[in-house]
C-alpha cells in the first residue's frame, strides 16, 4: 500500500454506525443546556479498561498518528493530546464527537467511516491513559510581558492578528501545544523543523527551516521556503516580504536544517522567565 | 444512389473514421508496428513504455506546449495512463469514471459513470489506473470488485462481473491486460487481510477463465511458508499491471505485501507468493514459476512493480530478462524463461539487507524489524520506487526509474482482524530530521549500474516513458512534468500542470503531431509541438 492513514476515503459510514452516531447526537442535542445532566451525557463505556486502551493505541497509531504522533505528543500539522486541554470539549461526550465528525474549519476529518463507535471509545481510554496535565508555575501575565518586551517575539510571531509573520502563529499555540514542547522550542527551535512531514503532506512544507539565496549579483537573501520545487523557490525574507526565484537565475540556494529563530539559552531567558513565558503561551486559545 | 455513395467515399477520406477493432495481433506487434497508438497501459507486452515516435525530440522538446486539457471533475489522485486507438482517447479517472475523448482535440465523446458504493474501502484513494482494449470492448476492473466491458463506441456496459465481495476489503485499482481473448486483472486489498488473486476473465462472455490464488490453502504448494493462522487473512494482493511474453505464453504479474503489512508474530515464515514475481501460464493460469524479492515482509514492501521484459547479452550469452526496480531498494534481474536469479543490486538508501545472496534470497541486517518504540529503516514504507512506471530504452539500453529516498520509523501496533477493516499492524512515520527527496535514474540494466541521475526536491510519485526520440519524460510531486536528454539526463523542459502527479506519461500520434499526455489533478494535460513548426503538407497528412 502507499500511505493508508493519510490517504483514508472520507466516505459515509455504515448504517450500523450512523445509526449509533444520530442516536449519540440526538441524544446531547436532544438537551436543553439546564437539563442536560451527568446521566443523559455519553460516558465511555470501555473506561479504564485495560485491553481497550491497548486496541485503543492500536487504533491510534495507524488512524491518527500521521498527524497527532506516535506517542500522541502533536506535531506540525495537530496538536499534542497529552496536555489535559481539550480545545473541543473534554467530556466523553465531546471527545467522541470530534473523532466521530472531526472539527470544521480545521485539517482534522471525521473519522465516522473509519472508526467503529466500540474502536472510537478505545481511542477515548487510550487518550485518557496519557493525560499529563502540566502544572504551570509561570505567571502568564509577567510572561506576556517577555513575549512582547525583552523577549522581542512579534517581531516574527503573531498573536491574534499582531505581529510578524516570519515564524509560525502563536495564537492558539496553547491548545495546541505542551508546555514541555513550548519550552524545548524557546531553548532549541531547531528540534522539531521536520517532524510530520511527509507526503501527501506537501501542504505542509519544511516552513521554518533556514534558505539562503544568493542571487547573480551577489546579494544575499536568507528567510524561510513557503513553497519550493526542483525548479523554483517562493520565500519570505527577513524582511517578512515575499521573494521569488527561478533557481536557474541564481547563483545558490543553500538550505540550512535550522531554524531562523534564535535559541533563548538560559544566559538570555532565565528559566523563571522561561516558565512565565511559557505559561502566557500556554494561555493563548485564539480569540475568544 | 451513386453519388450518395461517392459523397460517403468524400467522407471516409476526410474525415477521421475510428477503425476500433483492436485485435490480439495489433496487441503482439505493439508499439512498434504502430507507434501512433497506446494499446496497453504500458505501451507494449513487454512493459517497456518505450514509444519510437520521435518528431518531438532532444533538439525540440524546449517548444513543448499544453495543447488541450480534459478537467474529469472528479477529486482525488488520477493515475491512469490513457489508451489512444485510431485517434480516439479512452482514459478512467478517480471513482471509476471513464471517458472517450478526441485525442486531437481534447473534446469528450462519451462518459462513464459508475455508482461505487460508498462503503467501498480501497486503502489509498479511490483510483483507477486505467483500461485494457480488445476488440471494440474496454475492460475495466472497479472499486466495488468487478471486471466491466465497454462499448468503445458508446461506453454503454456489455458485461459486469463481481470478482470478489467489496465488503471484505476487496477492491480493483488495476488496469487490465488483454491477452488472447482473456482479460487479465489482479486485485487490491494488502491493507484489508483479503486472500489476494490474480484472475481471468473470457473477453466475450465475462465469465471467469481461471483464478490463481497468491496465499496458498492447506494441501497446496507454498503452504508451509505460513505458520500459525495468519495464511486466513494472507494478503498478497495484485494491484499493478503485469507484462507478457508470447513466445514462452506467460503472464509476469507482481504481487503485494503479506497482511498485516507491519507485524509478523502471527505470520512466520516466508508467506508465499506476497511480495513475488509469477509467471503464470497465459492460457490456464498454471504457476510455472516465482520468485520472492522480500520474504516474511515487514516493511510494506509490495513487489507490484510493473515487471519489464528485455533481450540482451548477460555474461556472453542472449538472455531473455525480467527487470524488476523493487520497493525495497534492489534492482533485480531474473531469467524470465526459468525465473532463475541471475543478480541485483542496489538502486536506492537502503539500510535493512547487507546484499542479495547468490540465491536471490536477502542477508538480512538485524535492527531493521518494526518495534514498539520505533525501528528506522530506509527505504520507508512507501519504498524506494511504488507503482509509477519504469521504462526502457532501446535506443539507450537504460532503464529509467523515478526513484524515492525517504526512510520511515516502524513502530508495531499488534492489531485484532475484522473482515473488512483495515489491518496492518503498524504506524510509520517519517524520520523528524531528514527531507525527502528523490531523483530520476537511469539503470544500466545488465550490470545495474547506475549511469545518471537527476534529483528531484521531493521524493515522486509520477513515472517515466522512454522515446525515440531520445528524451525520457517523468514527474515529480510538485507537479512538473520534465523531459530529459535519455543519454546523459539533462532536464531540457518541464511545465508545471498545476497538480502533484500520481500517474506516469504515455505518448501517441495523430494527423502528423506527437502527443505527449499526463493525468494530473483532476486533468489529463496533452502536449505538443507548436503547429507553426509543421509545413502544411505535414500537418495535413
Amino acid at each position: 500500500m502507499a500511505s493508508y492513514v493519510s490517504k483514508r476515503s472520507t466516505l459515509l459510514s455504515t448504517i450500523r454506525l450512523l445509526t449509533a452516531v444520530i442516536v449519540l447526537t440526538g441524544a446531547v442535542l436532544g438537551q436543553t443546556d439546564a437539563g442536560r445532566s451527568a446521566a443523559t451525557e455519553p460516558k465511555n463505556p470501555l473506561a479504564g479498561n485495560l485491553q481497550a486502551i491497548q486496541e485503543g493505541r492500536s487504533q491510534f497509531r495507524f488512524n491518527c498518528s500521521m498527524c497527532h504522533g506516535v506517542e500522541a505528543q502533536g506535531t506540525q500539522k495537530a496538536p499534542s493530546l497529552t496536555t489535559g486541554r481539550w480545545a473541543h470539549g473534554g467530556s466523553d461526550g465531546e471527545l467522541f464527537r470530534t473523532i466521530q465528525h472531526g472539527v470544521p474549519g480545521t485539517l482534522m476529518p471525521a473519522q465516522e467511516s473509519i472508526l467503529t463507535e466500540t474502536e472510537t471509545w478505545q481511542v477515548i481510554s487510550y487518550l485518557r491513559s496519557l493525560q499529563k496535565p502540566a502544572t504551570l508555575a509561570g505567571d502568564a501575565a509577567r510572561g506576556r510581558g517577555v513575549f512582547i518586551g525583552d523577549g522581542n517575539c512579534l517581531s516574527c510571531h503573531m498573536v491574534n492578528g499582531h505581529g510578524g509573520r516570519l515564524g509560525p502563529d502563536l495564537s492558539r499555540v496553547g491548545a495546541e501545544r505542551s508546555a514541555a514542547y513550548l519550552a524545548e522550542s524557546i531553548r532549541q527551535p531547531s528540534a522539531h523543523l521536520a517532524e510530520g512531514i511527509t507526503e501527501p503532506n506537501k501542504d505542509l512544507a519544511q516552513k521554518y527551516q533556514t534558505v539562503e539565496v544568493i542571487t547573480a549579483e551577489g546579494k544575499r537573501i536568507v528567510g524561510v521556503a513557503l513553497s519550493e520545487d526542483t525548479f523554483s523557490l517562493q520565500m519570505m525574507g527577513m524582511d517578512q516580504q515575499l521573494h521569488l526565484f527561478v533557481k536557474s537565475e541564481v547563483r545558490e540556494v543553500v538550505h540550512k536544517p535550522r531554524s531562523l529563530m534564535p535559541p533563548y539559552p538560559p544566559e538570555m531567558l532565565s528559566d523563571r522567565a522561561l516558565q512565565d513565558l511559557v505559561a502566557y503561551l500556554a494561555g493563548l486559545r485564539g480569540q475568544q | 444512389m451513386k453519388n450518395k455513395l461517392l459523397m460517403l467515399m468524400m467522407i471516409v477520406a476526410l474525415g477521421l473514421i475510428v477503425q476500433a477493432q483492436v485485435t490480439y495481433e495489433r496487441l503482439l506487434k505493439a508499439p512498434v508496428a504502430e507507434p501512433q497508438n497506446w494499446l496497453t497501459v504500458s505501451g507494449g507486452y513487454n512493459g517497456q513504455r518505450f514509444s519510437p515516435l520521435q518528431q518531438i525530440n532532444t533538439g525540440n522538446v524546449q517548444e513543448l506546449a499544453p495543447q488541450w486539457i480534459l478537467q474529469t471533475g472528479v477529486m482525488g489522485k488520477f493515475e491512469a495512463t490513457p489508451l489512444v486507438v485510431d485517434g480516439v482517447m479512452y482514459v478512467t479517472a478517480q471513482e471509476d469514471t471513464a471517458f472517450a475523448v478526441d485525442a486531437r482535440t481534447g473534446r469528450p465523446i462519451w462518459k462513464y459513470v459508475r455508482a461505487v458504493p460508498e462503503d467501498v474501502q480501497p486503502c489509498c484513494g479511490h483510483v483507477n489506473r486505467g483500461f485494457a482494449m480488445l476488440g471494440d470492448r474496454l475492460f475495466l476492473a472497479t472499486l466495488d470488485a468487478h471486471v466491466v466491458a465497454l462499448d468503445s463506441r458508446t461506453g454503454n456496459v456489455i458485461w459486469d462481473t463481481e470478482a470478489a465481495d467489496y465488503r471484505q476489503g476487496y477492491t480493483f485499482t488495476v488496469a487490465p491486460l488483454a491477452v488472447k481473448d482473456k482479460i487479465i486483472v489482479g486485485v487490491s486489498g494488502g491493507e484489508y487481510g483479503v486472500r489476494g488473486f490474480i484472475d481471468a476473465y473470457d473477453a466475450g462472455t465475462g465469465k471467469r477463465a481461471w483464478r490463481f490464488y497468491t496465499v496458498p490453502h492447506p494441501g497446496e504448494p507454498g503452504f508451509d511458508t505460513w505458520k500459525g493462522d495468519g495464511w486466513k487473512r494472507g494478503g498478497a494482493p495484485a494491484w499493478i499491471t503485469g507484462s507478457y511474453d508470447p513466445e514462452l505464453n506467460l503472464v509476469y504479474w507482481a504481487t503485494g505485501n503479506p497482511s498485516p503489512s507491519n507485524y509478523g508474530g502471527d505470520r512466520a515464515g516466508d508467506n508465499l507468493y506476497s511480495n513475488s514475481v509469477l509467471a503464470l501460464d497465459a492460457d490456464t493460469g498454471k504457476l510455472k514459476w516465482y520468485f520472492q524479492f522480500t520474504p516474511h515482509d515487514l516493511h510494506d514492501w509490495d513487489a507490484t512493480e510493473v515487471p519489464v521484459l528485455l533481450n540482451a547479452m548477460l555474461d556472453g550469452k542472449p538472455r531473455k530478462l525480467l527487470v524488476h526496480a523493487n520497493r525495497n531498494g534492489f534492482f533485480y534481474v531474473l531469467d524470465r524463461s526459468n525465473g532463475k536469479f541471475l543478480f541485483a543490486k542496489a538502486f536506492a538508501q537502503q539500510t535493512w539487507a547487507k546484499g542479495i545472496r547468490p540465491d536471490g534470497r536477502p542477508e538480512l541486517l538485524s535492527g531493521s524489524d518494526p518495534t514498539a518504540e520505533g525501528a528506522k529503516v530506509c527505504p520507508g514504507a512507501i519504498g524506494a520506487t511504488n507503482f509509477m512506471s519504469p521504462s526502457y530504452s532501446p535506443q539507450t539500453g537504460l532503464f529509467y526509474v523515478n526513484v524515492r529516498e525517504q526512510c520511515d520509523i516502524f513502530t508495531t501496533a499488534p492489531q485484532v482482524f475484522h473482515a473488512g477493516r483495515a489491518f496492518l499492524g503498524s504506524a510509520y512515520s517519517m524520520d523528524a530530521d531528514e527531507k525527502d527527496w528523490g531523483a530520476l535514474r537511469a539503470i544500466e540494466p545488465t550490470t545495474g549500474e547506475i549511469k545518471w541521475e537527476f534529483k528531484h526536491h521531493s521524493a515522486p510519485w509520477a513515472g517515466t516513458l522512454a522515446t525515440a526520440g531520445g528524451l525520457v519524460f517523468a514527474g515529480d510531486i510538485e507537479g512538473n512534468l520534465i523531459a530529459f536528454d535519455a543519454h546523459t539526463g539533462k532536464a531540457l523542459w518541464h511545465f508545471e500542470t498545476g497538480s502533484a502527479l500520481y500517474a506516469s506519461p504515455m505518448t501517441y500520434s495523430l494527423n502528423g503531431r506527437q502527443y505527449v499526455a499526463i493525468a494530473s489533478g483532476q486533468a489529463l494535460v496533452s502536449f505538443a509541438l507548436p503547429q507553426r513548426m509543421f509545413s502544411k503538407k505535414e500537418s495535413g497528412r
